[in-house]
Formats: structure tokens, C-alpha cells, sequence
């Protein structure tokens, strides 16, 4: 329990320092990559609905105090139910190919993305233009889908060795 | 095969952290900047900036190193030994150039210092924004060096100070900085060739949009907007007068038969930007 406690806690730390450092960087025609939509979404693939909601409302939470804007707890809010739905998705999803994380990592990034902004318009905290609202939902899903074959190993090596140990009975 | 919890377990659980997301939402609107949450803020920076310190001391020197290898012309033919000590000239080569560039930067931003604001405080940009809708930056030093919110952050050389940004968000070890580019900023800027005013905002990744200023003034291409001092019932604006804002890129058409606008390109190059100057001096009103 307390590996997988840090698992989590390792998995936020790194998405956090990376997002703010080095991707901030390397953008894709200007727009950052969402590392933490991308842990959710690997980690609710990988270990079920609610991990991938407590994965995604740890996150979303620390992500948010980074932030300057008021309105905190809204990415908290958004990857919640992102990581919870991919979750659900993702045992109804009858696929073995290769791509499916991938995939799942690209519209949810984008769908995440699109509901942040729905949700920050609707509380009057958004205003950017339409264009780039679409713009960064789409790219940010694309550059999602780029790094996943690079994270998705990392966090799968790390959870599965802090799941916890089945007891068999004889 | 993990062993799966129960859906109703499941559900209960999601429900409750939506319901937690919504109280934190509402508690930081009502709160604002001072509320209950702002501790929270204040904790998070505080254990952040440090670990972004650790990273940037190594990814900064370590990309510089890799870019200078990129760039070997190819040495597959010579003996390894030859190639190796090659490679260990470079990067000796490399972290020399590193090192000469750190320690012009912090000359310039010690003379700056020196004439602008002699009480001012240096530091290191630890990182940017995780937010692809806000422009920030974070820097390692906070109210422990006197750092409070709103001191405008600046950068450039003893020539000429170019306005970065204001202190958005303090911890005690770390402070968040509003960019000038943020879509929420905005400062009373001043063109120098006609002495005309206007309102400075900052357009995210596109060029900053000077708005009010006067229909009919005079404006030259590539003309510097400056920031412009004012004392309003003896309080003085939050910037000083003079620091560069940008110069004028284009003139944006007429939506106003009484005002114009005008693009304005910054200064500073907030994609390389390593250490600034946070300014504590305010302006004397009387």
C-alpha cells in the first residue's frame, strides 16, 4: 500500500517537474504537451476507474496550486472524471493492438482539454480566442499521443510492481 | 491481475473527490488570493521550485553539452582515442561557453541592479507555467528576500531594462511571475517617438496589443513603447517609468472612430529567460 501510495506520488512529482521544465520547451507549434492527462489516462488504462480517479484528482490538484488564475481545483475536477471515465472505457474496449493506449491518450487529452475550457468559460475565467481554445485541445492530444510509447512502459514497470500481492488460500 | 474494487465503492469515491474539486473551486473564488487555499498555494511552490531548481542546474548545462555534439563534424574515421579526446575538448569547449554566458547575464543584471534599483533582488527562473492558458514563469527567491506580489520583474542589461513581468504569488522560498505576454496583464504603456499613451495587454503567444491611444497620432515602425510612471492620489503605478515593453510591429485597423491600437513585439525573449531582477524601489509621488 505504501509503495503503491508513492508510485502515485513519484508518477505527479515527475509529470509536474517535467511540464513546468523541460516541455515547456519543446513545444509542438506552441502549444506545451498535458503530461498529467497523460499519467491519468495511462494509469486508469493500467489499473481501473479508480485509480485512475484518485491518480487524476492528486494531480489535477497539484497542478492546480501551481497556478496563477483563481478557479483552482478545476483541472482537479476535469482529470477526476477523465481518469474515471477512461477507466470505464477502457473495460468495455475488447482490443489487443498495441495502439489502443496510444489512441485512448489522444482523444482523451483532447476531451479533457475541450471540458477545462468549457467548464472555464462557463465560470468567466477564459479568454482565449476560439482558435486557439480548438488549437491546443487538438495539438495537445496529438503531442499526447506522441509521448505515450515513451511514458506508458515507465508508469506500467512502476505500478505493476507495487500492485499488491493476491492471497491464496489453500 | 489487480484485484478490482467494487463499482459502487468506485462511484462513492468519484462523487466524493468531484464534490471535494467543486468545494476547493468555490473556496478559491471566495477566498481569493488571501483565502484558506493560499497556503496550500504557498506549500506547493515552495516544494516545487526547489526540485525545478535541482532540474534546470542539470538539464540547462546537460542540452547545452548535446547541442554542441550535434554539431561534431563526423570523426568516424579517426582513432578512438583522437575521437575521445575530441569530444572531452568540446564539452569542455561547451561548458566554458556556458559558464562565460551565465557570468555575462549576471554581469549585466548586477549593473542593472546597480543603477536601477541598488535595494532590487536577483533570481533564478526555476520554470514556466504548467497551464498552456496562462504565461508564467516561477523564480527561487520569495519573502524571505523581501519579495512581495505585485513588484515588477525585469531583465536586461545596464543599457536598458526590459520589463519581464509582476510578482503574481510569494511563498517563502519561491515566487510565481505573471508574464508580460499573459492575457490578463496589462500596464500603461508610452511611445517614444510621439509621447503618446495607451493600454499595454498582453496577447498570450501573439504580439502585445497597445489599445487607447489617441486616433490620428503619428506612429513609426518599429518605434519602443516604454512603461510610463504615473502617481494617482499620491500612489504611485506599480511600474516605473521607462523600462522597454517591446517596439510597435504593425498597426491594428480602426475599430474606434476616437482610438487605435497597435502591435507591440516585447523585448525580452521569454523563451530564454534565466535570471531577472525583481525591483523593490517604488515610484516617489511627491
Amino acid at each position: 500500500m505504501i509503495r503503491r501510495v508513492l508510485s502515485i506520488v513519484v508518477v505527479i512529482l515527475t509529470a509536474l517537474l517535467l511540464q513546468s521544465t523541460v516541455f515547456s520547451q519543446i513545444r509542438l507549434l506552441g502549444v506545451k504537451p498535458e503530461l498529467m492527462y497523460l499519467v491519468t489516462i495511462v494509469v486508469a488504462i493500467l489499473e481501473g476507474p479508480q485509480e485512475g480517479a484518485v491518480v487524476g484528482f492528486a494531480g489535477g490538484m497539484a497542478q492546480d496550486f501551481m497556478l496563477n488564475t483563481p478557479g483552482k481545483g478545476l483541472t482537479a475536477l476535469t482529470l477526476t472524471l477523465l481518469g474515471y471515465t477512461m477507466g470505464l472505457a477502457r473495460q468495455y474496449i475488447v482490443s489487443a493492438s498495441p495502439l489502443l493506449p496510444t489512441a485512448l491518450v489522444a482523444a482523451g487529452t483532447a476531451a479533457g482539454t475541450a471540458f477545462y475550457q468549457l467548464v472555464a468559460t462557463l465560470l468567466g475565467e477564459f479568454d482565449e480566442p476560439l482558435g486557439y481554445a480548438i488549437k491546443v485541445s487538438l495539438l495537445a492530444g496529438l503531442y499526447g499521443a506522441v509521448l505515450t510509447p515513451i511514458f506508458y512502459p515507465l508508469i506500467r514497470r512502476l505500478f505493476e510492481g507495487s500492485r499488491p500481492k493476491r492471497v491464496v488460500r489453500y | 491481475m489487480a484485484v478490482r474494487p467494487r463499482p459502487r465503492a468506485t462511484r462513492l469515491l468519484v462523487v466524493s473527490l468531484v464534490a471535494i474539486s467543486l468545494a476547493v473551486i468555490t473556496l478559491d473564488y471566495r477566498g481569493g488570493q488571501d483565502g484558506p487555499l493560499a497556503g496550500l498555494g504557498r506549500s506547493t511552490l515552495s516544494i516545487v521550485v526547489p526540485m525545478q531548481r535541482a532540474v534546470v542546474t542539470v538539464t540547462r548545462p546537460v542540452g547545452n553539452f548535446f547541442s554542441g555534439l550535434a554539431h561534431l563534424p563526423s570523426l568516424e574515421q579517426r582513432n578512438r582515442d583522437l575521437d575521445n579526446e575530441v569530444r572531452d575538448l568540446q564539452a569542455q569547449i561547451q561548458g566554458n561557453a556556458f559558464d562565460r554566458q551565465q557570468y555575462e547575464d549576471l554581469y549585466g543584471l548586477v549593473q542593472l541592479k546597480s543603477s536601477l534599483d541598488p535595494e532590487g533582488v536577483a533570481a533564478l527562473v526555476t520554470g514556466n507555467g504548467v497551464s498552456n492558458f496562462e504565461w508564467t514563469v516561477t523564480i527561487d527567491k520569495g519573502s524571505d528576500a523581501g519579495i512581495t506580489p505585485d513588484m515588477p520583474v525585469v531583465t536586461g542589461t545596464p543599457d536598458g531594462a526590459m520589463l519581464v513581468g509582476r510578482i503574481a504569488r510569494v511563498s517563502s522560498n519561491a515566487s510565481l511571475v505573471q508574464l508580460l505576454i499573459d492575457r490578463s496583464f496589462s500596464v500603461a504603456g508610452l511611445l517614444s517617438g510621439t509621447r503618446a499613451n495607451g493600454l499595454v495587454q498582453g496577447k498570450g503567444d501573439e504580439d502585445l496589443e497597445m489599445g487607447l491611444v489617441d486616433k490620428g497620432t503619428p506612429i513609426a515602425g518599429n518605434e519602443s513603447v516604454f512603461t510610463q510612471g504615473y502617481c494617482v492620489a499620491d500612489q504611485p503605478g506599480l511600474y516605473p517609468p521607462g523600462l522597454l515593453i517591446g517596439q510597435v510591429s504593425r498597426t491594428v485597423p480602426a475599430g474606434s472612430d476616437i482610438q487605435e491600437s497597435v502591435s507591440v513585439r516585447p523585448a525580452a525573449d521569454f523563451s530564454t529567460l534565466e535570471f531577472v531582477l525583481v525591483l523593490k524601489a517604488r515610484t516617489d509621488c511627491s
